[in-house]
């Protein structure tokens, strides 16, 4: 029996303080993902999948419930102890890429292992290593103004995986691709997964990078609507998701 | 509609604007300042002990404004830097080049009008308020000296305008080279230019050749003369430019470069923050470093002619005391000072003559000062020895008796102050003690005496010199002008330089001033592209202090460089003065540690505040 990696109990997220008009953004939602497991998160927009992606990853305090990932309860953790749980056990792909323009690429990947102490020698071959993977070793020495969105997108995940962490929270990581680059980047998510028990939680609003999942869950203002979990092959859990989709926007249009 | 859609994204950046605002009113205000004195030929002439210091003055207006063209460049960059995303995003809407290009060099321009107004209005009353402030410190009437003068606000208006009618121009013609994706993707971009050796090496060697002329030229002022002033201005100036442009992203490389460093903690992102837009930084430093040579020079200078006061007024004075007939309660007083050396002697007053014991003077010798042919050797302290073998000495020619020998006669008469304006035109005399004895009249002391620190006595001193000048009308019958006493000397060459030490803490007050405000600017107007910048940090998981150590890191090395570069121009700078002042470095510390004082305190408080704008709160 495997241990949850990420445990979400009554998750609440209230916008706007009390005196004004609030807007809840995620109202009671818990789920649980399992070590080793690769979980969607599906929803039109607006629906909260930052906000639950945010809370998740300690960038955001949940208004009230439970979170707790690797075993370890976050909602009542310190500043400084989430800083070192962030950057020891949580790899993030943000929706934006959210590179430091001011370093190169091989700078912006190397950053995490620099800030947990790896001397200079280890850093290297690890850097190399996963730009190779998502073949971006050719722009390691440029700055991320001058590569493409793709690729930016590809040192973004690339920075997210050098230090191997527990889980890895993606946020649209595939927006900005076409279709062979976000082909790619998921071929490495899911060998990351499969190969190295990565964890990872990813928001996509592309059914095609959702069947990747093992399991996706759908979200709805701020509510879990739906689960459904891969059976078959991809193509089969490809289709399954656009039928969910497909009912989700039939009820909106209601 | 454009001017409406740009006016409306001001009032969005209304705190970039303000920060803008504020440095290049600054600017203007300090240039103002020092034109207020360096157009007023007549309150420089008048209050100055340089001989030549109008011209002095128009090298610094060059220096000054050299160092302004680069900085107000710099500053007006920062409009383009903060426009060109959006007027690219115009443009992809439609909007045409030409129109674009006209609004950038509209705005340029308006916003140096409207700060230049600012400026001046605010450059008239820190003049006053500076101005105001140090006469009173210096007890300085500063007759002659205008907060508000037209022919410098004409001057600050004209350099200022054409100056910003240049910027206008230059931005806009930015704005026209650069291609829609080139504007909407310029905040992004690095200037981090590749350094190719020999640049840097000859660049270098550039910059230290020039500084070198320009150091030489200032440790051989007295000889140069003018053309010192000039040739130093012309290569130190450019030379510091210089300087930073070679070496600093050639450093900053260079440590870059160093995996083992770079790659250990935040040092990455600290290096980074320096290598980014390094051009701009090598601007800045260079602006910062000449206005701290130029605001410690003139500060250190001023306090050099103010701590030389009691060195040239101890040029004629062997002893810093000298009490004739001192009271009870003056010796009492003087029982708390601190004395190296202390000696009285005895002497009679007659209608006609004043006689001296030989005894006294025998068993104290006193010293004197010995004028030497230049200005090293001005001083120099003969102890007498005990020659007098004659049992009569008199200063009148007389065949009774032995003239008294030309040393002896400048003890009595400045050392022992037995002089014209207390004595009249008596005889004076040196007897034995038998001859002594014969004379009838009642024996009088006079006190002379050598003290640690002759400043801290300059109240009692004071008092004395007047009960001296009351015996001067007892002996003489009338108030002599002056009475020879060294606090006398002393007060006389401090009314002298005190205007010179205005005009060194004027200005060196004005300079460091606005030294604060560039590296303010420099901080302010990168501070929100930092916000960012820190914030994703954040998000990947650095911890708060280690963002604050960089924050620290990155600021002390922008504080060090200028720091240092400034210091010693002005330690070797202060040796141009040795033609003037007999020791231009004495109690040069005090300014000196003031000024580290100072700039460690303020580098702390730009850190604080900086961490506090652009670290995310917790
Ligand atoms: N800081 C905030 N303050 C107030 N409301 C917010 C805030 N952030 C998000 N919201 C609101 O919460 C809701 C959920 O936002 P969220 O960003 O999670 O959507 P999303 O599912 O990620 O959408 P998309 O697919 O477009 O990225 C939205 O209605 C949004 O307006
Ligand atoms: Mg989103």
């Amino acid at each position: 029996m495997t241990k949850p990696v990420v445990n979400v109990t009554n998750a609440q997220k209230v916008f706007g303080k009390k005196s004004e008009n609030q807007f809840k953004a995620l109202d009671n939602v818990s789920f649980a993902i399992e070590e080793g497991e690769f979980v969607g998160i599906m929803g039109p927009s607006g629906a909260g999948k930052t906000t639950l992606l945010n809370v998740v990853s300690t960038l955001d305090k949940a208004t009230s419930g439970k979170i707790e990932i690797a075993g370890q309860d976050i909602t009542d953790m310190k500043q400084n102890e989430l800083a070192d749980f962030r950057s020891e056990q949580l790899g993030f792909i943000f929706q934006d890429f959210n590179l430091l323009e001011n370093l190169t690429v091989y700078e912006n990947i190397a950053l995490p292992l620099s800030l947990q102490g790896f001397s200079s020698r280890k850093i290297k071959p690890l850097v190399i290593q996963v730009a190779e993977k998502l073949g971006i070793k050719s722009v390691l020495q440029k700055y991320p103004v001058t590569i493409s969105g793709g690729q930016k997108q590809r040192a973004a995940a690339a920075r997210a995986l050098v230090h191997e962490p527990a889980i890895i929270l993606a946020d649209e990581p595939t927006g900005a691709l076409d279709s062979k680059n976000a082909h790619s980047l998921m071929k490495t998510m899911e060998h990351l997964n499969q190969f190295h028990d990565v964890s990872i939680m990813l928001v996509t609003h592309d059914p095609l990078s959702a069947s990747y999942c093992e399991r996706i869950l759908f979200i709805q203002d701020g509510n879990l609507y739906k689960e459904i979990k891969k059976t078959g092959d991809q193509q089969h859990f490809h289709q399954q998701i656009l039928n969910v989709l497909a009912e989700l926007t039939s009820i909106q249009s209601l | 509609m454009l001017v409406k859609l740009l006016s409306g994204s001001m009032k969005k950046m209304w705190k970039d604007y303000l920060v803008l605002l504020f440095g290049l009113t600054i600017s203007i205000a300090i240039f103002y300042m020092f034109e207020t004195l360096a157009q007023n030929q007549a309150f420089l002439e008048a209050n100055a002990l340089i001989a030549s210091i109008v011209f002095v003055f128009h090298v610094g207006t060059f220096i000054l404004a050299l160092v302004t063209i680069f900085y107000i460049f710099y500053a007006t960059s920062f409009i383009l830097s903060l426009r060109q995303k959006e007027l690219g995003m115009y443009m992809t809407l439609g909007a045409k080049k030409g129109k674009v290009t006209q609004m950038m060099f509209l705005e340029t321009l308006v916003i140096g009008i409207v700060s230049l107004i600012i400026g001046l209005v605010f450059g008239v009353g820190l003049s006053e308020g500076i101005g105001r402030l140090l006469m009173a410190r210096l007890d300085f009437s500063g007759e002659g000296f205008h907060s508000l003068y037209p022919s410098s606000l004409v001057t600050t208006v004209l350099f200022y305008f054409v100056l910003f009618l240049l910027t206008a121009i230059v931005n806009a013609i930015r704005v026209s080279r650069k291609s829609v994706l080139e504007l909407l993707h310029a905040d992004q971009k690095t200037d981090t230019k590749t350094i190719k050796g020999w640049k840097t090496f000859l660049g270098t060697l550039f910059a230290i050749v020039l500084i070198t002329v320009g150091y030489v030229a200032m440790i051989n002022m007295g000889n140069l003369a003018q053309l010192g002033v000039i040739i130093a201005a012309a290569t130190v100036t450019p030379g510091t430019y210089f300087f930073f442009m070679a070496m600093l992203p050639f450093l900053i490389k260079r440590i870059k470069a160093i995996r083992s460093i770079n790659e250990k903690g935040l040092n990455s992102f600290t290096y980074a923050q320096l290598d980014f837009r390094v051009s701009q930084l090598t601007k800045v430093l260079g602006t910062v470093a000449m206005l701290i040579a130029l605001g410690l020079g003139a500060m250190t200078a001023g306090l050099s002619f103010y701590h030389n006061t009691e060195i040239q007024s101890s040029m004629m004075h062997g002893y810093d005391i000298k009490v004739h007939q001192p009271t009870e309660d003056e010796l009492a007083e003087m029982e708390n000072w601190k004395f190296e050396e202390r000696n009285l002697y005895s002497y009679r007053v007659t209608e006609d003559s004043v006689y001296f014991s030989k005894h006294d003077l025998q068993a104290n010798p006193p010293v004197i000062k010995e004028l030497g042919g230049n200005l090293e050797e001005l001083s120099k302290e003969v102890r007498l020895t005990d020659d007098l073998t004659a049992p009569v000495y008199t200063d009148e020619e007389t065949d009774n008796a032995e003239s008294i020998p030309e040393q002896w006669q400048t003890a009595l008469r400045t050392e022992l102050m037995a002089n014209f304006y207390l004595f009249g035109d008596r005889t004076l005399y040196i007897l034995d003690q038998e001859k002594f004895e014969e004379i009838n009249a009642s024996t009088q002391t006079v006190l002379i005496g050598k003290v640690d620190n002759f400043a801290d006595y300059t109240d009692t001193l004071a008092k004395i010199d007047e009960r001296h000048h009351q015996l001067a009308i007892d002996y003489t019958g009338e108030d002599p002008t002056t009475i020879g006493s060294k606090y006398e000397n002393y007060t006389t060459i401090k009314s002298l330089a005190n205007g010179t030490i205005f005009m060194g803490l004027f200005l060196g007050v004005a300079f460091l001033m606005m030294m604060a405000s560039v590296l303010m600017f420099k901080l302010l107007s990168s501070a929100t592209a930092d916000i960012e910048r820190y914030q994703m940090l954040r998000k990947i998981g650095v911890r708060q202090a280690k963002l604050k150590k960089s924050i620290y890191k990155e600021l002390f090395l922008v504080f060090l460089f200028p720091g240092l570069i400034g210091l010693v121009h002005v330690l070797i700078g202060m040796e141009m003065f040795s033609f003037i002042l007999i020791e231009p470095y004495t109690k040069i510390w005090i300014p000196i540690s003031l000024f580290l004082v100072i700039y460690g305190l303020y580098y702390w408080l730009t850190v604080k505040m900086y961490q506090r704008i652009v670290l995310p709160k917790d």
